[in-house]
Parts: C-alpha cells; structure tokens; sequence
C-alpha cells in the first residue's frame, strides 16, 4: 500500500535530517519548483518532494475525477504520502493553492504537523464583495480557463519541451527531460477550477498548527489584502512580506524565501505561538 | 536578433543606448513584422518593439519600464504566473504560447509567443516575440467549438447507450421477474389445487358422515316411534291410562329428536351447498292456499284468527317447495308465539320501493321481539327469553333453515316487530 502510495504521487525523500519537511507543489507546476529551497534544508531536514495525482510524473491512471475536482482531494494525498512515510512532526510548505490544501490536511490530523509554511496563499481568489478582495472575478478565471484551452491545442510543444541548456542551472537540465506540467488538458482545467473557483475561509478558524504566511510585495495571484485577512483568520500565524514580487518567491528570489523561513524555523518560538493560539482562541 | 555589441541596459531611462552601428540593427527590430519585448526576471519590461506598441496601440516609448502583466489580459496574466514563469525559470524557454495580450484601451489581442530566458549585459531577461494571431485563432476557435460539440455528442451517445443498456438490465430483471413470479404462480396453482383436493375430500367426509347421521340416528328412532305406536295400540295387551300418556310423552319426545335431527341436516346440507333449488315461476296465492289448510288444526287450537290478502296475479322466481316450507315455518311461529286470540295475517305485494322484489309477510299480534334481538332469532337454536319452562315446541333452527333457503333463492328473510304489539316476517323472492 505505501509503495503504492510513493509511485502514485512520484515521491522523493532526501536530505540528512529527522524531522521531514514536505513540499507542496502549486497549480500549474511539479515538484521540480522546490529545486532552489531544498538543497538550503537538506543537511537538517529529511526532504519530501511528490506530485500530485495528475501532475508532474505521477501515476495518471491513478486520477479519479471525483476526488481531485476539489481541494480536499489534494489533500487526501498529503495525508497518504504521510500515512505512508509514517511522517511525524511535519513542516508543510505549500506553494499557493497548496497552502489550503495544507490547511485542509492540518485540520484532519492536527498531530502530524509541527507547522504549516505557505507561499502566496490564498484562501479564495475570487471577491466576495463587499468584504473581501480575493483579486479576481469570475470572468477573469473563466479567461484563464480558456488561455490554457488554447495552449493545449499545443500541448505537445509546450508541455513537452525539448532539452534545452539551462544557463541557469545546468546540471538539473538533464532531470526535465519529462514533461514539467500536468499533461492531460482535461486533469489541468479541472485542478485549475478546484483551485480558483474554492472558498477555504470557514476552513482557517479551526487549523491548530502555527502557520508561516510568506506574502509577495507585489503578487497579483495573492494581494497583499489576502495576506492580511489570512494572517486574522488562521490562529497562530505570522504574516511575512517579502521584498519579492510576483508570486513565485521560491524561484524568483530562492534567498530571500529561504532566509525567512530559516528564520521562522530557528525562532523560540513555541511559547510564542502557543500564546498566539490562545489568544486567537480567546477573540 | 540579439546583437553581440549591444550596450548595458541603462537603468534609469530603461531604454536601450544604441549606437551608431546597432542603429540600424535596432531599427530591424523596431520594425520587424513581429512583435518584441524584452522583461527583466521582476516583470519590468526593457525592450519593447514599435511593432508590439502599435500592435497594443500605444506610443512607441510608451510601454518601457511598465511591468509585463500591464500588456497581458487577466486570464493570461494568471497564466504567465503559473506556467510562463516557471517554464521560463526552470527551462529557460517556452513555445507557441497563446496569450491574450491587453491593448491601452482594453482591448484583447490574440498573440503567439516563443520566449527565451537568458544572460545579458548582466542581467537575466527574457526575450519573447509575438506574432499577432487573427485568422488562425478564428480557425483554432472554430475547431476547438466543433471538438467540443463532438464531445457533446459522443458524451450524449455514450449517456444514451447507458440509458439503453440500463433499460435493458431493467427490462431482463424484469423478465427473470416474470419468469420467477410466473413460477410462484404454478406453484401457488398447485397448492390451490391440493388445498382444493383437501377441501374436496372433507367435504366427502362430511357428506359421508351426514348420510351416517341420517342413517344411524333416524333408524332407531323410527323404531322408538313405531314400537311406542303398536303399544298405544294394545298390540301387547291392554294399557292403562297411565301407561298411555306415558307413552304419549315418549312418542313427542321421540317426535321430536326426530324433528331435531332433520332441521339439523337440513341446515347442514343448505350450509354446504348441497341443497338442490328447482327454481321456476311460483304463483304466491298458490303457496299460501296450500299452506294454511296445514297450518289451520294449529291455528285452531290455539283459538287464533287468520286471513290471507293475496293478489292472485302475483308470481315470483322460485322453488315452491321451499317457499312453502319458509311461509309453513313462519306461520308455525306465529301460531306459537301470539296469544289465544290473537290474529295471523299472511299478505304479498310487489315491493314499489325495490322494483322486480315480491314481499310475502306473515303478521302477529303475538309478544313481539325486541329490536336489538331481531337478528338473533336467526342464528341456530335461538328462542328468546327461552327458560327452559317458557319454551317453546321447536328446534330453534326453524328461522336459520327459512333465511338460508330464501337466500339461497336470490330472496331474504327479515323481521320487523313492536314488542307487545306482534311481529312481521317478510319473504322476499325475486318477482316472476
């Protein structure tokens, strides 16, 4: 069942530490997005890298529609890969939509998480006027809906690009060989409608795990108003913002994202945030 | 297009420096039937081809230091941050990139991108020239409609061939229904058969065990009542008056079980349907006529009264056996039941109320009967208020044997009475 588990998601364990640190990847991405962070955490943490049922390399005949058609899904396979590692005292660190699927898991089995790490999260994309600004209307995801249709009409060229030299960082050229996105256009609309069109805010009231929210200074997928609400509504949460823009801080600025969590990690911080917790709890 | 001379961008206008000598390599660019635009890795766009602003519909300087997302529609913007940006960090290009591209005015503008990500004049940008595309997003949107209307079409027909292959389980396990009900039904056909078999063979034994009753009972009986007779005779001796009336008491007494026992299997052989009706036209005044020469010593005897208001037209469908034994039974009542003095009135009409009905009453003026017990004197060996001392002669089977042959001729036979005042009888048959 575990193996199963391990090559249905395409899991990777490294690193020289004990205490596991699993990464999340967003909608759009594989595992691959972690590549700059991890080797900053290998000699203290175990790593563990997986893709989502649908994404990167993992075993699409394992795909139920049903499940992933929401986030709950996604987060039934965090719990797998940590039921199937027997992964304890976990650090999660989720990019984006996998923020909220680290919520969802959290809330389920609060004991196995030690923190939650979130990257550009955000607990619904879409406004609910007049309160909250999630940055988008509905036109704007159904105009994304449709860019990626299009896209797929060239998935092959686009999805599968040729090796191509990596100035950038040569030596992992050889591993993109495989596709990097979710092949099958059908697996990504659905992930991107689970994504965009979910309403995770009654969800955060009740998450027990101290959580680190990291919020890009200019990210147009997660406005900094998101971070704010977030950092209200999840008990025991710090609001970081970073000097990095966009809304992919652990590729576009891999130092800054790794400082502050490095930070978040090595702080005294556990009578802290039991305060924190409590007095959430007590508002 | 990328020239091994060109300058270092100059951050502050943001603008590129040219030369003299890039100078009309630049304006290749500028004006290349393609549009241009080089981002650094924060979005800031740095290069920006004439082409690509009229394309938008800006001014040709109009767009540099602007962030990339500006001149994207919002869709696509989410796009370029979940799939261009990373394909552009970690592979370093992408290609044939549909992307809605925003104009100054709002407006969408359909482009095609390839983009390559590199190292120049120290720093990282990404370079990325964009084909407008009209004609062929029309065709790509034309096929992309009739691939989803195929599916439409494939997914209805494939619902259809479910619904179908639903009905079809439906319409089998119906038919195994069927087949299995169709089998209960046998089987409940062939209890029904044994169970009438069973019925069948009781009834036998009922009817053998009546013609032993009738056999075994009436013979000695008939024995009693003849020995008794030839005493009362003096066929051995002379008898005294004692002996007489004791011999008058046995031969009633003896008359009596008889009577008993005849009602009895009468009532048995109507109640199991094996009385024989011989139906046909019966004239009333006929029946009555006969009757009441019977029924007359009686009447007398107990110093009674009776007339009879017959109409001689009036004939009914029936056994005139029967109705002679029902009208005698009914007249026996009366004579019993009313006072020394009393009348007995035997009428018959056709019932106006309860058209094709002919009604033959029997009227007293005897005790009467009270309303709640009218129904009781007909159920077996029924005499009202019956001490023992007060009864009277009579089976107590005589109005349950009445009611059943008239029921059994179509009719009724129903009782209406004033205590004190009498009691009316009425026979109803079927008019002729």
């Amino acid at each position: 069942m575990s193996n199963t588990i391990l090559t249905r998601n395409n899991v990777k364990v490294f690193g020289r530490g004990t205490q596991p640190m699993l990464f999340a990847h967003g909608f759009g991405c594989d595992q691959h997005m972690w590549r700059y962070i991890t080797p900053a955490f290998e000699d203290d943490y175990q790593i563990v890298l997986f893709d989502y049922v649908g994404a990167g390399k993992s075993d699409i005949s394992a795909y139920d529609a049903d499940r992933y058609s929401s986030l709950g899904g996604f987060a039934q396979d965090v719990l797998d890969i940590c039921r199937a590692l027997d992964l304890r005292d976990v650090i999660f660190v989720g990019h984006s939509v996998s923020s909220m699927v680290g919520v969802l898991a959290a809330n389920a089995e609060p004991d196995r998480f030690a923190n939650l790490i979130m990257i550009g999260p955000s607990p619904r994309y879409i406004n609910d006027a007049p309160d909250y600004v999630g940055g988008f209307e509905r036109s704007d995801i159904e105009g994304l809906l449709e860019t990626m249709e299009k896209n797929y009409i060239g998935w092959a060229n686009f999805l599968a690009p040729a090796i191509m030299k990596n100035p950038d960082r040569p030596e992992l050229s050889a591993e993109l060989e495989t596709s990097f996105c979710s092949t099958d256009p059908v697996i990504a609309r659905r992930f991107a409608e689970a994504t965009f069109f979910a309403d995770n805010r009654a969800d955060l009231a009740s998450v027990r795990v101290p959580s680190l929210i990291m919020q890009c200074s200019e990210d147009m997928i997660a406005p900094l108003s998101v971070g704010e609400y977030l950092q209200d509504a999840l008990p025991g949460s710090t609001l970081r913002v970073m000097r990095a823009t966009g809304h992919c801080p652990h590729m576009s600025h891999p130092d800054e994202t790794i400082a502050l969590m490095r930070e978040y990690l090595r702080e005294p911080r556990l009578s802290e945030r039991a305060d924190g917790i409590a007095e959430a709890q007590s508002r | 297009m990328e020239s091994p001379k060109r300058n270092p961008v100059d951050a502050e206008h943001r603008r590129p420096v040219v030369t003299s000598t890039a100078r009309a390599i630049d304006s290749l660019l500028d004006d290349a039937p393609c549009g241009f635009v080089a981002f650094a890795d924060d979005g800031t766009l740095r290069v920006v081809n004439r082409t690509l602003a009229a394309m938008l519909g800006f001014a040709p300087d109009e767009l540099a230091g602007r962030h990339v997302e500006s001149i994207l529609a919002v869709g696509s913007r989410i796009f370029y941050q979940t799939h261009v940006f990373p394909m552009l960090r970690l592979h370093g290009r992408v290609d044939e990139i549909f992307l809605l591209l925003r104009g100054k005015h709002g407006e969408d503008v359909a482009a095609l991108a390839n983009a390559v990500r590199r190292e120049r004049d120290g720093e990282w940008v990404s370079d990325v020239v964009l084909m407008r595309i009209v004609e062929r997003r029309k065709f790509e949107d034309a096929l992309l409609e009739a691939r989803r209307t195929a599916e439409a079409a494939t997914a209805a027909a494939e619902q259809s061939r479910l619904e179908t292959e639903d009905a079809n389980d439906l319409l089998e396990r119906q038919a195994l229904e069927l087949e299995l009900s169709q089998e209960q039904l046998r089987e409940q056909a062939v209890e029904l058969e044994h169970q009438r078999a069973i019925a069948e063979s009781a009834n036998r034994a009922k009817s053998a065990f009546l013609a032993m009753m009738s056999h075994e009972l009436r013979t000695p009986l008939n024995a009693i009542g003849g020995y008794v007779q030839l005493l009362e005779m003096g066929v051995h001796g002379p008898v005294t008056d004692a002996q007489a009336e004791a011999l008058g008491r046995v031969l009633r007494s003896q008359r009596h079980l008889l009577n008993l026992i005849n009602d009895l299997l009468n009532l048995a052989r109507i109640e199991s349907g094996r009385v024989e009706f011989k139906l046909g036209t019966v004239a009333v005044d006929d029946v009555v006529q006969a009757a009441l020469p019977m029924i007359e010593p009686q009447l007398t005897a107990r110093k009674l009264s009776c007339e009879a208001h017959v109409p001689r037209e009036l004939t009914v469908f029936g056994d005139r056996e029967k109705i002679e034994q029902i009208l005698l039974n009914l007249l026996s009542n009366a004579s019993k039941f009313t006072p020394p003095g009393g009348a007995v009135r035997v009428s018959a009409r056709a019932a106006s109320e309860r058209p094709g009905r002919v009604q033959l009453s029997v009227t007293d003026t005897g005790v009467g009967i009270a309303p709640d017990k009218l129904e009781k004197v007909f159920e077996p060996f029924t005499q009202l208020d019956a001490t023992y001392s007060t009864r009277k002669e009579g089976t107590g089977l005589g109005l349950s044997i009445s009611r059943e042959l008239a029921r059994g001729m179509s009719g009724d036979l129903t009782a209406m009475s004033v205590p004190g005042v009498g009691s009316t009888f009425t026979l109803e048959l079927p008019a002729a």
